[in-house]
This record gives structure tokens, sequence and C-alpha cells, in this order.
């Protein structure tokens, strides 16, 4: 959440540090699920870079509906970090109690959206927001995150159609990682989408039939997302935009996928398209990052994560008597005579 | 059609259902700016039943939308619209088409306050025409409040007469939850009553003792109302009628007091039988009331088939079968 358009060098590097936590928190979280302590995980490897370039894109005034992976946007924004980890953790403190899966967040408070399992359940939502930003003139853009697959949904269609339509201030960000789960988002001869050449369909294209121009940009590049992005938002007021971020999956879909099944795994950790790799050569060439500041950063954060994962994997429960709280603001009698069945 | 009058410090004016339901959307805007109406045709033409009469002219186009035709796109853009501090009122032309915003009506509308324990909540009330009466054939007059009656989160209201139609629409436009209102669209027409022309409400959950009588309870409610008032008039049945108003939560005290002075029941609903709001009513007196009744509870409702377009007639209840029901019922011993 930085106001000014050029990023300094500070906020560069710290920009960096947020996605080396986000990679190894990352791990640790996934390690978690695998330990019992999460039921279910949803892995970050490969999107870091779209995260990080989109946190820094985000301005106070802007609104954020993020979709199920993107865990680093919150990182780089800034939003507390107990917050953040309260909710994967699914803890007391977690401001919804436990009731989402793990990245799941709502955050009203920061302007941050109720992310929603369905895929592009939550399009026309961030449209109908944007709409009523532009009714009471406030000032900001609204962007909203998907993957590659929700541009097969019909509420991806609808709502870039309704933002055709009002010209309505919505930056649609597709987070393209050339995967639905084990689906291709269009498959080669091999059954695999290669995200980094031109594949025989482009998402960002489908703008130009709802009026507005669509965009595509290294999504390993955090600072290409960041301008591009930030750009979009400044731009908002006159005109929806649809950027479209190649990327790649690295990991499994969630903890209940095993991608070998599907798919060669092409960029493993440490290759040369691995987000990771890709901002430590855009860093050590602006003369901001080196080999020894790397490694500090590699242990400042392999240690600071471990206390965290501990602290949450540990972290009490939200009382049992809560889950009949809030399914309206008057309560019903039937869920009153339920409190009965949870003594 | 003119159960009730009130008059007194208010003007009232003789009015139709489409009428009073026009009054109460003009009182709330004029109220209150945050409320948008959207839907198809609902601007320029004042919706295809005239409920937005007007509308357009008083409030303008940012206010009063015609959208493009897509009932989930008009359903999340409300949504949308009201997480972010307006309240909506998206408008679905026909009850039958509503299906293609059933994901954001279940998974989102019906979800937000208690995924998010009330970060967002959702001020929003889905009005649609339901159910028959203009021989509109499978696509124009299918009942469907059992889908929204049994997801969770959502507030299920009906009307029966112009003078509830407006007080509960402006009563659902002050919750801080989602409504669905739905409209009988037999009714829309079908009479004029004294609506007061300036703002009032009716309390939703309460239902409304439209009848009293000893001899049995009947519960009813939106389409079927008119009917079951006409049924009971016409061959003195010494009943207590019965008109729910809010489907869900249902006012189970009212009906507990009934039952529990005449002991029987008949529940009247004009959308299908199996698995519908009857059910849900007898299963609660089953568990509530058993020691109370001295006869089955008997139910009579729309058949268990599409709604056909010639034969409607056949389909919906009808005051034979309703006598018919309300002997057996009484004849039990
Ligand atoms: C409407 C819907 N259908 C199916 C699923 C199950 N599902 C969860 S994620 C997913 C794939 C989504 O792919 P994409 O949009 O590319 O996002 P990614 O997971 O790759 O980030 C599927 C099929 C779902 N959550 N919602
Ligand atoms: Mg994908």
């Amino acid at each position: 959440m930085i106001e000014e358009t050029d990023i300094s060098d500070e906020k560069l590097l710290n920009a960096y540090k947020n996605l080396i936590m986000e990679r190894v928190m990352d791990k640790k979280m996934l390690n978690a699920s695998r330990q019992g302590f999460l039921p279910f995980y949803i892995p970050l490897m490969g999107h870091e870079a779209m995260h990080i370039g989109l946190g820094l894109a985000l301005r106070k005034q802007d609104f954020i509906y993020p979709y199920y992976r993107d865990f680093g946007v919150l990182l780089q924004m800034g939003i507390p970090i107990d917050t953040i980890m309260s909710q994967v953790f699914a803890t007391a403190n977690d401001n919804a109690l436990g009731r989402a899966m793990p990245d799941h967040f709502s955050l009203k408070k920061y302007n941050i959206g109720a992310v929603i399992t369905t895929v592009a359940g939550h399009l026309m939502s961030a449209t109908g927001i944007a709409y009523a930003r532009k009714y009471r003139e406030i000032d900001g853009g609204v962007l909203t995150t998907f993957g590659d697959g929700a541009t097969s949904t019909p509420d991806f269609h609808v709502a870039m159609n309704f933002a055709g339509v009002y010209n309505l201030p919505l930056v649609f960000f597709c987070e393209n990682n050339g995967f639905a789960i084990s689906v291709p988002t269009y498959p080669n001869e091999s059954g695999q989408t290669d995200a980094y050449e031109e594949t025989k369909g482009m998402i960002y294209k489908k703008a130009e039939a709802y009026g507005f121009s669509g965009i595509r940009v290294d999504g390993t590049n955090f600072i290409e997302v960041y301008k591009n992005t930030r750009k979009a938002l400044e731009n908002s007021n006159n005109t929806p935009i649809l950027i479209e971020a190649m990327s790649y999956r690295m990991g499994p879909h969630s903890t209940a996928d095993d991608p070998n099944k599907y798919r060669k795994n092409d960029v493993t950790e440490g290759s040369e398209k691995d987000p990771v790799i890709v901002s430590q050569r855009l860093l050590k060439e602006m003369n901001i990052l080196d080999d020894n500041k790397i490694k500090e950063i590699e242990d400042e954060t392999e240690d600071s994560s471990s206390k965290l994962i501990n602290k949450y994997e540990k972290a009490a429960k939200p009382d049992k008597n809560t889950i009949l709280d809030n399914l309206y603001e008057e309560e019903p009698w039937y869920i009153t005579e339920e409190r009965g069945d949870l003594q | 059609m003119v159960y009730y009058r009130r008059k007194g410090r208010f003007a009232v004016t003789s009015m139709t259902m489409v009428k009073a339901l026009n009054s109460a959307l003009d009182n709330a805007m004029e109220r209150d700016d945050s409320i948008i109406l959207l839907g198809e045709d609902v601007g320029v033409d004042g919706g295809v039943f005239r409920v937005t009469d007007n509308l357009i002219k008083k409030y303008g186009s940012a206010r009063v939308m015609d959208t493009p035709l897509s009932e989930l796109g008009i359903v999340g853009f409300g949504i949308g619209m009201s997480m972010a501090g307006l309240r909506a009122i998206p408008e679905i032309q026909f009850q039958d088409f509503i299906y293609t915003a059933m994901d954001q009506i279940i998974s989102q509308m019906a979800k937000l306050r208690y995924r998010t324990n009330g970060d967002y909540t959702l001020p929003m009330v889905l009005r649609t025409p339901y159910a028959g009466g203009v021989h509109g054939g499978p696509y124009h007059s299918q009942s469907g409040e059992e889908y929204f009656a049994t997801t969770q989160g959502l507030t299920v209201v009906t009307p029966s007469n112009p003078y509830d139609a407006k007080g509960l629409l402006l009563s659902s436009l002050n919750l801080n939850d989602p409504v669905i209102f739905l409209e009988p669209k037999r009714l829309y027409y079908a009479g004029k009553m004294d609506v007061p022309d300036d703002y009032y409400t009716v309390d939703l959950r309460k239902a409304k003792l439209l009848n009293e009588g000893d001899d049995i309870s009947i519960i009813t409610y939106g389409p079927a109302v008119p009917l079951v008032m006409n049924t009971v008039k016409k061959n003195n049945i010494n009943a207590d009628v019965i008109d729910l108003r809010t489907i869900n939560p249902f006012d189970i005290d009212a009906i507990l007091k009934s039952v529990q002075k005449t002991t029987r029941v008949l529940i009247v609903t004009e959308s299908p039988k199996m698995f519908g709001v009857s059910a849900e009513i007898s299963a609660t007196l089953a568990e509530k009331a058993i020691d109370y009744l001295s006869a089955p509870i008997l139910r009579v409702a729309g058949l268990d088939i599409p709604i056909p377009f010639a034969l409607e007639d056949y389909y919906v209840p009808n005051e034979k079968r309703i006598m018919n029901a309300v002997n057996k019922i009484m004849q039990y011993r």
C-alpha cells in the first residue's frame, strides 16, 4: 500500500523480503497440512511475483476482491500478520471464527472482499462494488483476481460485459498458471500448456469484445506486474481493463492433488522461470541485492516463519458455541433451539 | 379482496398490489439514496408488470438501472453494491428465470454474513413475481419458494394483498440481511384496497390471522390466500386462517397458538406438495404439537408436475380440493 508511483530501493528490497516470506511460509504451511495441522491447504509456489506486484500496486483507496490463492498480496499490503495467520489456521482470533478454508480472507476494513471458494463466484460482486464506488464518487479503483480456469465460467463473461457496459473502475487480473487443477487452459498436442509461449487462445484478448483493452504481463516479474497494475488502477476511472499475468503453478493445485499424474514439472524451484530467481536477477541488476544479502534474508525468514508457524499451529480454535452465531442479524427460533444440540 | 381497512391520519389510496409495491419503492427511494433498483426493463419500460413504473423519471438511470439480460449478472451486481454500502433491489422478471442466478443466491448472497461472521452483511431485497395466474406455462408460472426457504441465511417473504405488499417490502428494506421477496403475480391486479400513500411497515416474521375460528387451522400464504379466504367464507368454515407472510423463518408461535386451539390442521400452498413448505410445517407440528392434534395434518398443494400451459387450473389448488380436505379432517375421529 504505497502512495507514490516510483518505488524506492528500500521498498523494492522490502518487497523481495515479502516474496521470500511467501515462498518459505508456503512450504511450511504445506508441511503443516501434511502433519495434520491444516485440514486443507492451497499452495502458492509460482504465484509470488504476481502477489507481491499486486500488493505494491494497490493504494489505500483501492479495493481488492481476491480469490483463494492470494496470500502474498495481503503480506505485501501490510495486513497484520496475526490477522493473516489466524485466518489460515482458523484460530479463535480469526475475524471469521474459522468458518472459511485457508486463504479465504474477508477484511472489510482493509478494503478486501470476502474470498469465495466457488470459482469466479466473486467477479460480479467486484463489479457491483465498482459500481457502488463510482455511484458514491469514491476515489480509487477495484481490482479482482482469478485463475485462468475462471475465464471459462459464465460469471467471468457476465462481469466483463457489465464492466464494459457501465464503464466501471475495475481491473480484472487473471493469474494464469496454465492449469485449472489438471486441465490446461489451452491444451497443446501433448496435453500441456506452456504458459510462456503464445497459446492458441489468449485470455487478454477477450477484453476487446467487451469494449475495453486487455494486456499480457510477465507474472514472474513483480516489477512488471506492479507497474502495469498500478497504471491500470490509476486509469480505472476511465476504463476497465483485463490483465493476464503469465505464470506457472509450481506446486500441486491443493493438498488433495498429485500433479505428476497430468503434467511434467518444467518449472522447478531454482530454475530460470522461478519468480524467486527472476526477482533476484532483477534486483541484482539494480544493485539492490547481492548473494550475501540473499543468504541473510533467507536465514532471517526461515527463523521468523518457523516461529510463526509454531505459534499458529498451537493456537486455540474458536469456541464451539460460536458456530450458530451470525446467520442473520436476528436469530430465528430454530437456531436458538439448535443451540441445545451443541451441549 | 379487502380484508381490512386502515384509515385515519394517513392519506390512503385504493391501490392494486402493483401500485402498492410501486408506492413502497417510491417512498423508500425518496428517503434513502443508497437504494438502487436494477433488472431487465425496470427503467424506461417500468417493468413488465409495471411495478417500477415512472421511477426512472424521478430517480434517474443511475438508481433505476436497465441491465443487460443476465440474471446471474443482475443478482451478482446487486450483491456487490450491497457489499459496498448500497441497498440493492434487483428484480428478476419472472421467478422462472432466476436459476442462472441461483449460484449467486446460494453461494454468495445467503452465506456472506455467516462465512465472514458479519464482516460483510448484505442489505438487499431480491424481488420477483412468482406462481401462476397468467397462464404462462412451465416458464412463467413456477413457484419455487422452497429453493430459497431451504437455503440457510435467506429470509423469504411473500405478501397476499396490497397493504401487506407495501408494508412488507418496506420492512424488508430495513433488514441488514438479504430478502427474497416473492410477489404472487396472480394477485398483482386481482383487486384494490386502501393503502396509505406514506411510509409504513408490516412486521416480518409475523403471521397474520385473517379469519378466526375454532374448528380448524388453515395455514397458507401468498398466491393461495384469496382462494382459501373465499372458500372459508363461502362454505362457512369455522377456521383460523393464518397467512404466514414470512415463509422462512415462519411464525411458529402463531401456528402453535392456533393449533392448540383447533387441534386440526390444513396447509394450502400453490407450490407442489412433495418436499414443500407444507412438509416443513407439518414436520414441525409433529415435533411440537402432536399431543394436541386430533386428526392427520393434510395438505392441498400444486400437483407434483411442472405447471402446464393450457390446463393450469387443474394444477393449482381449488375450492373443491380444499373442501374435500377440510371435510376429511373434520370427520376424522
Ligand atoms: C465453480 C467451481 N467449480 C469447480 C470448483 C473446484 N475447483 C477448485 S479450484 C479449480 C480450478 C481453478 O483453476 P483456476 O481458475 O485456473 O485457478 P487456480 O486454482 O489455477 O489458481 C476447480 C475446478 C470450484 N471451486 N468452483
Ligand atoms: Mg489456473
